[in-house]
């Protein structure tokens, strides 16, 4: 049989129907300026709120600002910086322990049906809103166990704040690993915790960290958990069962006082600048991670 | 079928005598009522058509079968006499004993001498044995003057032949008796395909072999003995040559002479 190529079409045939080719053109139009436009929404705002806190912090940010305690109206932001990070390592520490562990006994141990119930479990703890964790943190750390106010109520509530986040990623991280080499490494004569351990563990590690550095953004990030747990303090953190300034407080405290120079409306600024500043680089700390897994396992098959 | 059908003189004893096996997953029996015997130094093949059985049938040897979900195994397989089925055997100690090499190659993220200490690692062996025997192990594997000593680097980084010989070397590391390989040519190129098919006609000098294999012309050229399955059974086994020159059954010749499968 020969192929009868383009027999049916005569002269002209380059140039098709003008009405149909204005309307691709058109849509192209609308795609090429729409879209990219979009994009500016979204953004926008990021750039808009970065600039907004930055013109209003810079001016008096010093670096007293991140060495003093605070002192009347004014003073810096020590004591909140120490009170944040103890805050966010008791939690990570905390969230990161339980979180992988589960994901772990979830992805490898589990039965399915439970696996699919624990999955469901771990969103739906994701998606509490954080002033109820924060009520609940503070009915269940701070009044019945007559801690009152304190650094470790905040901690642990922060913590259970973060879990799930962690806790689906590493869940995530060790479902990812090829079955190919859970039953290679079993063909060895590796038992499960050997696999988890020698195998699995590297190749989940680098998304497992991104997960808890995530986490920590979004956990230095949060009020509503520490507001009715940790307290406020003027001074660093003096111990787990005294209460703490952080950060976010800092905002929540200081936003609506009156704007004069030195004052806590500044200190308010102060911390939301710093704050932005630290989020933005544990996300770069994500992406190099990232980056690095995605370098490691290459050549792995998936 | 009650007795295995034998092709040919045997000297010893069989290494791996498997009796009655049956394999079924939840709704379909996948082995039925198999029995053969695999000989010590010796590379026997495995074929038949996809879904015949062939790739359970090894799973089944070094108690791997059972890894995956709803999968029951009745009937007997004997290494050197001992039952593996035995409820008092560890199942990591016959995967020890009866070593497996994949389909495709499945390198462990890690360095090339991490893979091959692998096995020995697991069984907390002394560091200088260690080398000795990663060494060994990749020489066995053809695969050390390649490697110009350059151990440290990931296996990852290995082109596919390469990979499947640095799996082939981790599985000889352990000192197993047995080596099952589940089609371990089928995603190479055929240069990598023929140096793992003369690595596996040396390696007969001191394991036993159990091939499985789609492609004929590979059986034809490493194995001693060949077994055909179909449908879960196992239609004949014999010598080689005996197999695909004068088969006994109707079924072998159809599927040897390339009728269906």
């Amino acid at each position: 049989m020969t192929a009868v190529v383009g027999a049916a079409e005569g002269p002209g045939d380059l140039q098709g129907s003008a009405a149909r080719w204005r309307r691709r053109y058109a849509v192209d139009r609308i795609m090429r300026w729409g879209l990219p436009l979009a994009l500016l929404v979204v953004l926008a705002p990021l750039f808009d709120m970065i600039y907004w806190i930055a013109v209003r912090a810079l001016p008096t940010f010093t670096l007293a600002t991140l060495t003093t305690d605070q002192v009347g109206l004014g003073g810096g932001l020590y004591a909140m910086i120490v009170g944040s990070f103890t805050l966010l390592g008791l939690a990570t520490g905390f969230a990161a322990a339980v979180g992988i562990a589960a994901g772990m006994y979830t992805a490898e141990y589990a039965p399915p049906p439970v696996a699919r119930w624990a999955r469901v479990a771990g969103n739906l703890l994701a998606g509490i809103p954080a002033i109820v964790l924060g009520y609940f943190g503070y009915y269940a750390l701070v009044l019945y166990t007559h801690w009152g106010y304190t650094t470790l109520a905040g901690g642990i509530t922060l913590g259970v704040f973060m879990v799930p986040f962690i806790y689906r990623t590493a869940d995530l991280a060790f479902a990812n690993v090829p079955s190919e080499q859970r039953e290679a490494a079993l063909a060895m004569g590796a038992r499960p915790g050997q696999y988890l351990t020698r195998v699995a563990w590297p190749i989940a590690l680098p998304a497992i960290l991104s997960g808890v550095f995530l986490a920590m953004a979004i956990g230095l990030g949060e009020t509503a958990p520490l507001l009715y747990t940790a307290g406020w303090s003027s001074t660093p953190v003096a111990g787990l069962f005294q209460p703490t300034s952080f950060l976010t407080g800092a905002i929540w405290n200081f936003y609506d006082y009156p704007a004069t120079e030195g004052s806590f409306q500044a200190l308010a600024f102060q911390a939301a600048f710093l704050l932005l500043v630290l989020v933005i680089g544990l996300n770069v700390v994500v992406q190099a991670v990232a980056e690095r897994y995605r370098r490691r396992t290459r050549g792995m098959r998936a | 079928m009650t007795e295995p059908e034998r092709g040919g003189p045997r000297g010893s004893d069989p290494i791996l005598s498997v009796r009655h096996l049956t394999v079924r997953a939840p709704n379909r029996t996948i082995l039925d009522d198999v029995s053969l015997d695999f000989e010590d130094r010796e590379v026997a093949a495995i074929i038949g058509p996809s879904g015949c059985g062939k790739t359970t049938l090894v799973r089944a040897l070094n108690r791997m079968a059972e890894v995956a979900p709803g999968i029951r195994i009745e009937g007997s397989v004997r290494y050197r006499g001992e039952e593996i089925y035995d409820p008092a055997v560890n199942p990591v100690l016959v995967r020890q004993r009866i070593g497996m090499v994949f389909q495709r190659p499945v390198p462990f993220p890690m360095s090339i001498y991490e893979n091959v200490a692998f096995g020995l690692r697991l069984q907390g062996i002394d560091e200088e044995e260690l080398d000795r025997t990663v060494r060994r192990s990749l020489e066995q594997a053809g695969l050390w003057k390649e490697l110009d000593g350059d151990v440290e680097r990931s296996g990852l980084t290995l082109s596919g032949g390469q990979q499947q010989r640095l799996c082939i070397a981790r599985a000889l590391a352990v000192k197993p008796r047995i080596l099952l390989m589940d089609e371990p040519a089928a995603s190479l190129d055929p240069t990598a395909t023929q140096r793992i098919e003369e690595l596996i006609f040396d390696l007969r000098k001191e394991y036993a072999v159990i091939l499985v294999t789609h492609n004929m012309q590979q059986a034809a050229r490493v194995a001693e003995r060949t077994a055909f399955f179909y449908q879960g059974r196992l239609i004949e086994y014999s010598d080689t040559h005996q197999l695909f020159e004068n088969p006994r059954e109707k079924l072998t010749e159809s599927y040897v002479t390339g009728r269906f499968g």
